[in-house]
């Protein structure tokens, strides 16, 4: 062992320089703004990939958006989803559902279900303080998702642009399920 | 036809194959394990190479072939999955999906679709077709189809199938180009055989039934694999579900004896076993005379405590049993085990006495078996099939598939003897095939047999060997038959000398000839001495013994072959057997561990007249319905209303259950596992696709837990045990497979029959009975199936009920001129029984002088019918009357009602 | 001015003959049917036509012997002649004058015909359009029949020909031979696949021989003065005979012209159509009917038989000759007749189904000024992927314009496109799913 190291040793243990170093972060900390959100008073600002309680978008003209299609039935890992889906008797082959169901209580979060949408009609939003005394109301149903959707509309679209589902308004448009309404084909092609 | 011929060897991706020659392409790479895509080929109809997705590089040839037309050539080198065949691939697809909506979300078919599929093999995720797309209204073909034509491929499977396979021709190709669309013919709403073979053939969702739409996705749905109960054709259907909601019926290609050919009822009229009117709970009269829902226990219990007390005070023979031939083999097993053993009475009968039992009769007595001895194969390979009072597209419409491919492919030559002209419509009539059709007047089969056996005797179609052979058979018939003048024929029968004997000649020569003999013949007066006729008429040509050839009676019921079979019936023991069979009756006495009963058997008809007279005081009816399934003229109600107790075991509140004194709900065939026996003779698996509903049980439980509260157990775990103990006493029972061989026909007991056996009842055979001749004026009803219906079960189901929902009066457009009526209007039918007032409809293969009803809808004119009962085999026959029609208005109603008040 | 020796159309172009039968009597009519019914063997007329080397005058220009040489000698049952009357390809019109002037010409070359290939029938499928030419035949077979040259034992010999007139719908594909069948049949008409051929599965799913309207008039001549005579003029061995070209478009004189095989389009359009209508340079000229690729100024000396013009890059076709002079938009004339070929796909076959209307398609949007740069590239793609593909020639045909126009006047196309491309900021796009 050399004596330069044993001398270091040596001055370490005599000036407690361990102490000193330890200390040191604690006077920082003095003049550090406090880490801890005193939640509910205070709360963090969310990242906007957030997954949060799922919601339910209509178009900008209010037309519904989900068409029915159980594709989110399908990808959903905790089969958590449940929709039930007829004709819209007023507009033929317009498919939409006529109930949606989504037990948040099973639900594991993925995300699975906005990526199967073919219309982007579901999105996960920022909320998170939905407990209740009443764990029935878990269940939430067409009508509660709606209004999850319709009250967290502007997280629900950076929800979708974060996750390169839809990049604009312009685009969430393009995705508007309309069925095709007749036209002559002919016509298109004399003109 | 394979075996006979020369195996052709060529090489598919490299692999090394030897097919038979005239295989396409598709089907030798198919047989090899290579899928090669495609839209517009399928096995059953004729290639059309359409859809040019089947693309295949064959060496030697300089531009790609279609695998679906080209057929194999001896060293033939077909490469289907390089480059440039893959991009002709891709670049089909690309066009196609040009035009296709991208709906695949809410498209029934998407999860399912050969688009989908294969564009998810091919093509990129993104078009480069960024035009405008062709767009078509939806459009209802008829009350449960749709289409939904932007989705269509122009693969036109539908227009081949409805034609090539159902004749039916109800579908045709609209516009040019681009803006082809699928339709019905012009006008009126589509009307046709509704098998929905459009739906199930469509590669894409162009074609979908209304039925179902937008209720599911494909992958939420669970199949089962089960025998429809509509008819004794015996189809293997895919009950589809989800949850525990009837979403689809359809059948695989390749399935059962169908070949995945479904009819109208099959397909569209599952929903019968949800009815909301099902019982669901067991039911017992109460002293005010409703019914009050009880449990289980207590139901059975009452059961077994006045089946034992009536047992105990009346003996044995003073209860009944009837049963339903919608049951299974091992339901009607137990049934007449529950009741020849625990109550000790042979008093037992079923839906196999409304006619099938004429057939088997007749078929014991003569070939010595009591099945066809052909199969459907056979009907394919035929040379001539003759069709004899069937009407078998309505009847039997799969076994009619079978006959319109062996005319439309094989080039069989078809003789109907039917009451229908051979009017051509969308509505496909199998008599529109037939080389030689014999018009018979409305059931004068009798004349018409008669005619036949007469031409072969006199215009020298007797095989020489049988001649040789049988000298006084043949000399008998030919005496017999020598005594009836052709004019008395015509008379009779309508029919004249050149035209049957044209018809004999035509069946007599073909070297394999199947005669398939329907209900007109079996649910008439005699009609075991009209099959046993015609059983003469295949001895005397021939064909009895050949192979290949034979006779077959259309069962009606899906398990009137099984009833029989089962010893459901009043004259025989299981297998069947003669009562007084001392070989069974050892057996069963083994089986059973109990001697079989000895007290006389009943049939339906006699149940029936002993209740009246008190002599029966208890039935016990299961499924059946004789209220509504005799006229008003049987006296049913009045002996039921006479028996002390009744119990009924039914899935609805029938007229019968209505009556009874316990209802005990049962399951439909949907609902429970075991076999049914289809008209050929083929035990087919029944299998539960769904839950009991509400607290029903299938049938054998019920006898079996009361035969342990009678102190008499007759116990089994599960179905399957059941089978293993028909097994035990019919031996070799329904050998379950792809096609079960059919049975010989037993010489010794033809030769016995040729010898002496014929001469019993030959006489009267070859008789013509003086006919009541219709009243002056009067229209001969008839109550016919249709083809949407089957029984009354079948009125239960929503699509059918949506086809065809009420009975109207058919009749041809020139009796309704001569009776100034017009289709809609309103008519009332009267004569001695009673007056119905029914609306008309037009409809042309209905023959002159002659009203057509449907007897699924029978309510209102049951009053007009009597009951006559056939003297030898007790065969209630009452399907026809004569009637008077006269128009009927409102004013005609307002009168009426006046004078009622 | 050439002069060149007619066949057909000598009858015709004196002012006084009328088409009736005594003035075809009269220039020697029906001697050909009588000197061949009953006394020339069958087999030996139809070696006179193979050696004859006439080809088809309806498109294909397949050798018409041979054709009639693969009818089965030994078949029990009737066998049928059908010609094709049915003249829709645009820029040709040869046929309805052939029917209209001189009937009886065609319907001794009918009766001719039906005894080489042992047909007791023929059919006439004439196109739906021509209801004076289904008239005026009518009439002539009235009169044939009357005369005894149809109808049972012909003049004696034991030899029956009866020939109808069956008027078609109005739809293109009907000019294929077995969609011309289905549709003589009674159905839809779609071509059938093939094999098995006509020749052995025709209409009624018997032997069947389809000949052109034009084909079937030359079989007198060939039997009146032989078949080395008919071998000598054209190009012999293969392309032999004269034909009649149809002349239309930016020409003087259009209308139709009767000249043997090797001559030149030169001739033709120059010669006898006068030139250019207005006198500006010829810009392109389409060689064959609107199904045949277009050829520029620098083919027009080649020769007009079938293979100087499949070795120029296009084919004879029907003869149709559409000329365009300078000035014409050739990516406007390619939208024109993809028009047609759309209009008249027959559906049956995706790629030229839904090829066809991408294609037109394609081109609105360029003559609309809102091409986009990959558009050429698709077209050729999409033609690629129709050429060959389909059951038919149609689909062969519809391309052919747009293939030709993209090989000679690519700068066309794309001086629309890069002016779309200008225009792109300026106005607004049409939406990418307008029906959305």
């Amino acid at each position: 062992m050399d004596t330069q190291k044993q001398t270091t040793r040596l001055l370490d243990a005599v000036l407690f320089r361990e102490i000193w170093k330890a200390m040191k972060v604690t006077f920082k900390h003095m003049f550090h703004r406090p880490m801890t959100f005193q939640y509910p008073r205070e709360k963090r600002t969310i990242p906007d990939a957030h997954r949060g309680a799922l919601g339910l978008l209509r178009y900008d003209n209010g037309q519904e958006r989900c068409v029915g299609c159980d594709l989110c039935e399908a990808a959903c890992p905790s089969r958590c989803i449940k929709v039930i889906s007829e004709e819209d008797k007023s507009l033929p082959l317009q498919r939409y559902a006529t109930e949606f169901y989504i037990d948040i209580t099973k639900c594991v979060f993925c995300g699975y279900c906005v990526e199967a949408c073919p219309v982007n009609a579901l999105a996960m939003t920022k909320m998170y303080e939905y407990s209740t005394h009443d764990k029935r109301t878990l269940l939430f149903d067409k009508e509660r998702l709606y209004e999850i959707g319709e009250q967290h509309l502007e997280d629900a679209k950076k929800y979708l642009y974060a996750h390169n589902q839809e990049h604009d308004d312009e685009e969430s448009r393009a995705y508007r399920y309309h069925f095709p309404q007749p036209i002559e084909k002919t016509e298109a092609s004399d003109s | 036809m394979s075996n006979t011929s020369t195996m052709v060897t060529l090489t598919i991706d490299g692999i090394r194959t030897e097919v038979p020659e005239g295989t396409l392409v598709i089907e030798a790479a198919r047989q090899v394990g290579i899928m090669v895509p495609h839209f517009c080929y399928h096995p059953k109809l004729e290639p059309d190479a359409n859809c040019r997705m089947c693309l295949v590089e064959i060496e030697k040839i300089p531009k790609l072939q279609t695998s679906c037309s080209t057929r194999v050539a001896e060293g033939m080198v077909v490469r289907s999955s390089v480059p440039h065949v893959e991009s002709a691939r891709k670049s089909v697809l690309e066009l196609l999906l040009g035009n296709h909506p991208l709906d695949c979300p809410v498209c029934d078919q998407g999860g399912r679709c050969d688009l989908q599929d294969f564009s998810h093999e091919y093509t990129p995720t993104v078009s480069r077709f960024k035009e405008l797309k062709r767009v078509f209204p939806k459009q209802y073909l008829g009350p449960v189809i749709e289409t939904q034509m932007n989705r269509c491929v122009s693969c036109m499977r539908c227009v081949r199938y409805c034609d090539e396979v159902m004749d039916a021709q109800a579908l045709a190709a609209e516009g040019r180009g681009t803006i082809t669309q699928i339709t019905h013919w012009a006008g009126n709403e589509l009307e046709c055989d509704m098998c929905g073979g459009c739906i199930q053939i469509c590669p894409v969702g162009a074609i979908t039934s209304r039925l179902s739409m937008y209720d599911y996705r494909p992958w939420m749905l669970k199949r089962t694999e089960t025998i429809c109960s509509y008819c004794g054709d015996g189809c293997q259907i895919t009950v589809q579900r989800k949850d525990d909601q009837l979403i689809e019926v359809n059948s695989a290609l390749g399935a059962g004896r169908n070949n995945g050919d479904l009819c109208v009822r099959g397909y569209f009229g599952y929903h019968a076993a949800e009815h909301p009117d099902r019982v669901q709970q067991p039911l017992v009269r109460q002293a005010d005379g409703s019914f009050a829902e009880v449990t289980w226990e207590e139901a059975l219990d009452r059961v077994a405590r006045q089946f034992t007390r009536i047992k105990a005070t009346h003996g044995s023979d003073a209860i009944g049993g009837l049963i339903t031939t919608r049951c299974t083999n091992e339901d009607l097993y137990l049934f007449q085990k529950f009741m020849r053993v625990v109550i000790g009475t042979n008093q037992i009968d079923s839906g196999a006495r409304y006619g099938h039992i004429n057939g088997v009769r007749a078929l014991r007595r003569v070939q010595g078996t009591h099945r066809w001895t052909i199969r459907y194969e056979d009907l394919a390979q035929a040379d001539a099939i003759m069709l004899v009072g069937t009407n078998v597209n309505e009847s039997n419409p799969i076994t009619a598939l079978h006959v319109k491919q062996a005319v439309k492919r094989k080039g069989a030559q078809l003789v109907t003897l039917e009451s229908l002209l051979p009017v051509r419509s969308t509505v496909s009539n199998i008599t529109t095939l037939s080389k030689h059709h014999l018009e018979v007047k409305s059931g004068q089969f009798s004349a018409a047999i008669l005619g036949l056996v007469k031409a072969v005797v006199e215009s020298n179609l007797v095989q020489e060997d049988v001649a040789r052979e049988a000298p006084e058979f043949v000399q008998t018939i030919r005496t017999n038959v020598a005594k009836v003048s052709w004019d008395a024929i015509r008379e009779q029968s309508g029919l004249s000398q050149t035209d049957v004997e044209t018809a004999a000649r035509t069946y007599s020569q073909a070297e394999r000839a199947v005669v398939l003999v329907g209900r007109e013949v079996l649910r008439s007066l005699g009609g075991e001495g009209l099959v046993t006729n015609l059983m003469d008429l295949q001895i005397l040509t021939g064909h009895l013994r050949r192979s290949g050839s034979g006779l077959g009676c259309l069962a009606e019921g899906s398990n009137d072959q099984g009833a029989v079979e089962m010893g459901a019936v009043a004259e025989y023991f299981p297998g069947p057997a003669g009562l007084h069979d001392e070989e069974s009756q050892k057996t069963l006495t083994r089986t059973w561990g109990q001697a079989v009963p000895a007290g006389a058997p009943a049939t339906l008809p006699e149940v029936l007249t002993r209740a009246r007279t008190g002599d029966i005081k208890s039935l016990f009816i299961v499924g059946d319905n004789p209220v509504e399934s005799l006229p008003g003229d049987a006296g049913v109600t009045e002996a039921l209303d006479a028996l002390e107790f009744l119990v009924c075991q039914d899935l609805f509140l029938t007229e019968t259950a209505k009556r009874a004194h316990v209802v005990f709900p049962a399951c439909s065939a949907m609902e429970k596992d075991g076999t049914f026996t289809n008209t050929e003779g083929h035990v087919q698996s029944v299998r539960q696709a769904t839950e009991p509903l509400g607290e029903s049980r299938p049938d054998w439980e019920m006898f079996s837990a009361l035969s342990v509260l009678m102190d008499h157990p007759i116990e089994y775990n599960e179905v399957k045990e059941i089978f293993k103990e028909i097994r035990g006493v019919i031996p070799g029972y329904g050998l379950l497979g792809p096609a079960s061989t059919p049975p010989k026909v037993d010489e010794k007991t033809v030769a016995q029959y040729v010898t002496s056996g014929f001469k019993e009842d030959v006489d009267q055979r070859y008789t013509l009975d003086a006919s009541p001749a219709a009243p002056e004026g009067a229209l001969t009803l008839r109550l016919v199936q249709s083809l949407y219906h089957s029984g009354k079960y079948s009125t239960r189901a929503k699509g059918l009920m949506e086809i065809e929902g009420e009975g109207r009066l058919h009749v041809n457009a020139r009796e309704a001129g001569r009776l100034g009526i017009e289709e809609g209007q309103t008519v009332r039918l009267a004569n001695d029984g009673g007056q119905a007032t029914v609306s008309v409809k037009l409809n042309d293969r209905v023959p002159d002088a002659v009203a057509w009803f449907p007897e699924h809808f029978d309510e209102p004119v049951r009053a007009l019918f009597s009951l006559k009962v056939d003297p030898h085999t007790h065969v209630p026959v009452w399907k026809t009357a004569h009637v008077t029609v006269t128009k009927w208005s409102s004013t005609n109603r307002s009168i009426e009602e006046r004078s009622r008040v | 001015m050439k002069t060149f020796e007619k066949i057909l159309l000598t009858n015709m172009e004196r002012p006084e003959y009328t088409g009736s039968l005594a003035d075809y009597e009269g220039t020697g009519g029906y001697k050909a049917l009588k000197t061949v019914l009953g006394k020339t063997p069958p087999n030996d007329l139809i070696e006179m036509v193979k050696k004859s080397g006439l080809r088809g005058r309806g498109g294909a220009g397949f050798p018409t012997g041979v054709k009639w040489g693969f009818i089965p000698k030994d078949h029990p049952g009737p066998k049928y002649l059908c010609c094709n009357a049915d003249e829709s390809e645009p820029g040709t019109f040869k046929d309805r004058q052939l029917m209209e002037r001189d009937p009886h010409q065609i319907l001794e070359g009918i009766a001719i015909s039906c005894y080489a290939i042992g047909a007791q029938t023929a059919y006439i499928y004439i196109r739906g359009e021509f209801r004076l030419a289904a008239k005026i035949l009518e009439r002539a077979i009235a009169e044939a029949y009357r005369a005894g040259h149809l109808g049972a034992d012909i003049h004696g010999s034991g030899v029956t020909v009866n020939v109808s007139v069956h008027a078609g719908a109005g739809a293109y594909i009907c000019g294929e031979e077995t969609a011309l069948l289905e549709s003589l049949e009674g159905k839809r008409g779609k071509p059938r696949t093939k094999p098995p051929f006509p020749a052995t599965h025709g209409l009624y799913q018997k032997p069947t021989v389809v000949n052109n309207v034009e084909t079937l008039a030359n079989v007198p001549h060939i039997v009146n003065r032989g078949a080395d005579w008919f071998a000598s003029i054209g190009v012999p061995p293969k392309s032999t005979g004269t034909r009649v070209f149809c002349l239309s478009g930016h020409v003087k004189r259009p209308g139709n012209y009767e000249l043997p095989v090797n001559a030149t389009f030169r001739d033709l359009i120059f010669e006898l159509g006068g030139g250019m209508r207005s006198d500006k340079p010829l810009k392109a000229f389409i060689p064959g009917g609107a199904s045949a690729p277009f050829l520029t100024p620098d083919h027009v000396d080649v020769q007009m038989d079938f293979e100087s013009v499949a070795m120029a890059g296009s084919m004879s076709g029907s003869g149709g000759i559409t000329v365009m002079e300078e000035g014409t938009s050739m990516v406007w004339a390619a939208l024109r007749l993809m028009e047609f070929f759309y209009h008249e796909s027959c559906g049956k076959c995706t790629p030229c189904r839904e090829g066809s209307s991408w294609i037109v398609q394609i081109l609105q949007r360029i003559m609309n000024k809102q091409g986009r740069p990959d558009d050429l590239r698709t077209l050729t793609e999409i033609c690629e992927n129709i050429g060959g593909r389909t059951v038919c020639a149609f689909g062969d045909a519809e391309i052919a314009p747009v293939q030709s126009t993209l090989k000679y006047w690519r700068n066309e196309y794309e001086a629309l496109i890069e002016e779309a491309e200008a225009l792109k900021g300026s106005r607004k796009e049409i939406p990418v799913l307008s029906l959305a």
